[in-house]
């Protein structure tokens, strides 16, 4: 494959003003992930201490294998939720290697309100799970938490993805045959409690560890029973007892010790064979990527530039270079990976949406996983291109890509705007991972955009009604709905909703991508076929 | 397969017809058989072409080739890649043409300007986004068709390069 040619002056005032600006939103959301992992009461922290436990951090630095790689996501889940009181939603989650497997780690955070489960929380947990399932990657729970959050229940507990879906993801995924191990260092409570329940195997630590449906208080209110935590649930009644827990620990170290042999005795999946070569640095530095990416949104840059800084050796094989040219389609290497990329250079027309729709098949027929670079402002609108048929032929790119066998992987470079998100691999099509740069910004349409549109639809509503258009009126519509959208468009609310697995330093993409894409290999391909293509 | 070798500025077609159980090569209508290869390394080498055994030294060389020092004379070869001559030659990109229909925002360059591959010519915007339009290679800019605030359509051409050939 041949090296891009890169044309990026890294000595212009352009890329220097770039470089400030994005330098200064990479080190804005260090510091917040900083505070997320780290920055909690003394309260907090003093009763973890007196308690002899471990922080969740210290417990997943001790299980995971040393010197190996974590890769973990949505950092900054609930970042603008609850006033900010449950940093990373209270759950920690990530890739890791145990014992030479590849697992996802999910751990509770028993330095916020006790580990009690926010929505999110449990939206994140969802979430983890299902990236075991799609991946088919076994899951290793350190469970510390007093239970659904009460004050937030309607949010926690009753629908379809709330917290039942977690106690069924982990029935499926048993039944795929994925493993699961529940280490309990403190407290599972109600639902909690299904989570050793339903693992294959569980370590509880003595005078620390618990599990029941009800804790004494609850059983207190319900029966009259007087009964204390180490009774109703500890350590060695469940394993000397009920049999819930399998193996009781002295300390959670001792668990941690059990937990890794444990996970020594699992059989490793069966790998398909992506095609890979031996892995190379780019020929780019990718912190040029800084100076790449405009300071303004409404400025274009050209994604072959970042591919430059992403890909092995800065190799690129261009798919179709010269039609469809908004849409940038090729192979590449990442880590060694064999990739098939589709990257965004402006704004989706017949032509490249055909070219992309054509690119993910030729991608599903020769194996080769998707990964998607956004930074999309939308499918071409007006009268020329509608009969040109911009939508039926952006719903053929849609339903190529809904459909495809391959693993998808999407990174939101930039802009994420309108049914561009759509053929784009967006959040809503299954992607196996989904990564967001600091500067990103996704909304079906801009705020300016908005803020048009509906001060249009408001004129419109009062010269029906009464003939007179009040401007005022008319103004404030317009600044209410530019400021909404203002801070439903930035990257940390999407964060914060879990519409990501995580903000990512745009340098570590590379990386990112290659944890990714390794942990999907681990399940086999889809089915292949379609559904209709509309031509 | 075929590939092309510059050896002294002066380029060679090399057919391999085989590999095996030796290389058989055609170079300018004629067959050789090429036994005991070197390993490739430099440093002094040896192979048999035709059966005659023929020995020269060889070093790394510039632009990804190698120096071959034989009957003392030394040659410079190095491999003569088509893609890399086919974007050498610019052919085919001397009109910078609209991506998308739009108006434009700022004409930077003007006719008679020097422009280097990848310098903005004009920032256009569309769809509400602002693109900078660049050179697509080396050259003098022959024409810029349109001023700012003028709207075009998608792949209108905006401007244009002169020629390689005129430049020369």
């Amino acid at each position: 494959m041949r090296r891009i040619e890169s044309s990026i002056n890294t000595a212009s005032a352009e890329f220097r003003r770039n470089e400030a600006h994005n330098r200064r939103l990479v080190a804005e959301f260090r510091e917040k992930q900083e505070a997320a992992r780290h920055l909690r009461p003394p309260r907090d922290l003093d009763r973890l201490a007196r308690q002899k436990k471990l922080t969740p951090r210290q417990r997943i630095e001790k299980l995971l294998d040393p010197g190996t790689p974590f890769l973990e996501l949505s950092s900054l889940a609930a970042n603008m939720a609850y006033g900010g009181e449950a940093p990373s939603a209270s759950s920690i989650v990530g890739i890791g290697i145990v014992s030479g497997r590849e697992v996802v780690v999910r751990a509770d955070d028993p330095t916020v309100k006790g580990g009690a489960w926010y929505p999110l929380t449990a939206k994140k947990i969802v979430r983890a799970l299902d990236i075991a399932m799609e991946n088919r990657l076994p899951v290793v729970h350190l469970c510390d938490s007093a239970g659904g959050f009460l004050q937030l229940q309607s949010q926690v507990f009753p629908d379809r993805y709330m917290a039942g879906r977690i106690f069924r993801n982990q029935s499926l995924l048993s039944k795929m045959g994925v493993k699961q191990l529940s280490l309990v260092f403190g407290h599972c409570t109600a639902g909690g409690a299904y989570i050793p329940g339903l693992s294959d195997y569980s370590v509880i630590v003595r005078g620390t560890g618990a599990v029941f449906l009800g804790g004494p208080p609850l059983v207190k209110a319900a029966t009259g029973e007087d009964v204390s935590v180490e009774d109703l649930g500890g350590a060695e009644m469940h394993t000397s007892v009920s049999g819930t827990c399998d193996y009781p620990a002295d300390s959670e170290e001792h668990a941690i010790a059990i937990g890794r042999e444990i996970v020594s005795q699992w059989d490793r999946s069966e790998r398909w064979a992506l095609q890979r070569e031996a892995p190379e640095d780019p020929f780019y530095d990718p912190q040029d990527i800084y100076g790449i990416v405009p300071d303004d949104i409404k400025k274009a840059f050209d994604m072959r530039e970042i591919i430059a800084r992403m890909v092995d050796g800065s190799r690129f094989h261009e798919y179709q270079p010269n039609y469809g040219t908004t849409l940038v389609c090729g192979y590449a290497n990442i880590w060694g990976y064999k990739v098939g990329i589709l990257a965004n250079n402006g704004v989706l027309f017949n032509d490249s949406s055909l070219k992309g729709a054509h690119f993910i098949e030729l991608c599903n027929q020769n194996n080769t996983p998707l990964v998607f670079l956004q930074n999309i402002t939308g499918y071409m609108v007006g009268r020329e291109y509608e009969r040109r048929g911009i939508t039926k032929d952006g719903a053929k790119m849609i339903m190529a890509q809904s459909c495809s066998r391959v693993p998808k992987f999407t990174v939101m470079c930039n802009g994420s705007f309108g049914a561009g998100n759509y053929g784009m691999c967006g959040r809503a099509f299954d992607g196996r991972f989904l990564f967001a740069w600091p500067n990103h910004q996704i909304g079906v349409m801009g705020g300016d955009q908005a803020a048009n549109t509906l001060a249009e639809v408001k004129a419109n509503q009062m010269k029906r009604a009464g003939g007179t258009v009040d401007q005022a009126a008319v103004d404030q519509v317009w600044e209410e709905t530019r400021k909404a959208y203002q801070e439903q468009l930035s990257a940390y609310y999407s964060t914060s909703e879990l519409w990501d697995d995580g903000i990512i330093d745009p340098v570590d993409t590379r990386n990112a991508l290659a944890v990714a894409l390794s942990a999907s290999l681990n399940a086999p391909l889809g089915p292949p076929g379609y559904g209709v293509f509309r031509f | 397969m075929t590939f092309k070798i510059m050896i002294d500025g002066q380029v060679h077609g090399v057919a391999i017809l085989a590999r095996r159980p030796h290389l058989i090569v055609e170079i300018g209508g004629h067959r050789y058989r090429v036994e005991d290869l070197c390993d490739g390394r430099s440093g002094p080498q040896s192979l048999r072409i035709d059966g005659q055994p023929v020995a020269f030294t060889r070093a790394p060389g510039a632009g990804g080739g190698v120096d071959v020092r034989l009957d003392g004379r030394t040659y410079e070869a190095r491999p003569f890649d088509p893609a890399a001559e086919a974007a050498a030659s610019g052919a085919g990109s001397d009109r910078v043409r609209a991506p998308m229909p739009g108006a434009v925002v700022v004409v930077h360059k003007q006719a008679g300007d020097a422009v280097r591959r990848g310098e903005a010519i004009i920032t256009i915007e569309s769809m509400k986004l602002q693109m900078a339009l660049a050179a697509p290679r080396d050259g003098l800019l022959a024409e810029v068709a349109v001023r700012e605030g003028d709207v075009f359509d998608k792949d209108a051409v905006l401007a244009r390069l002169q020629p390689a050939a005129e430049e020369r």
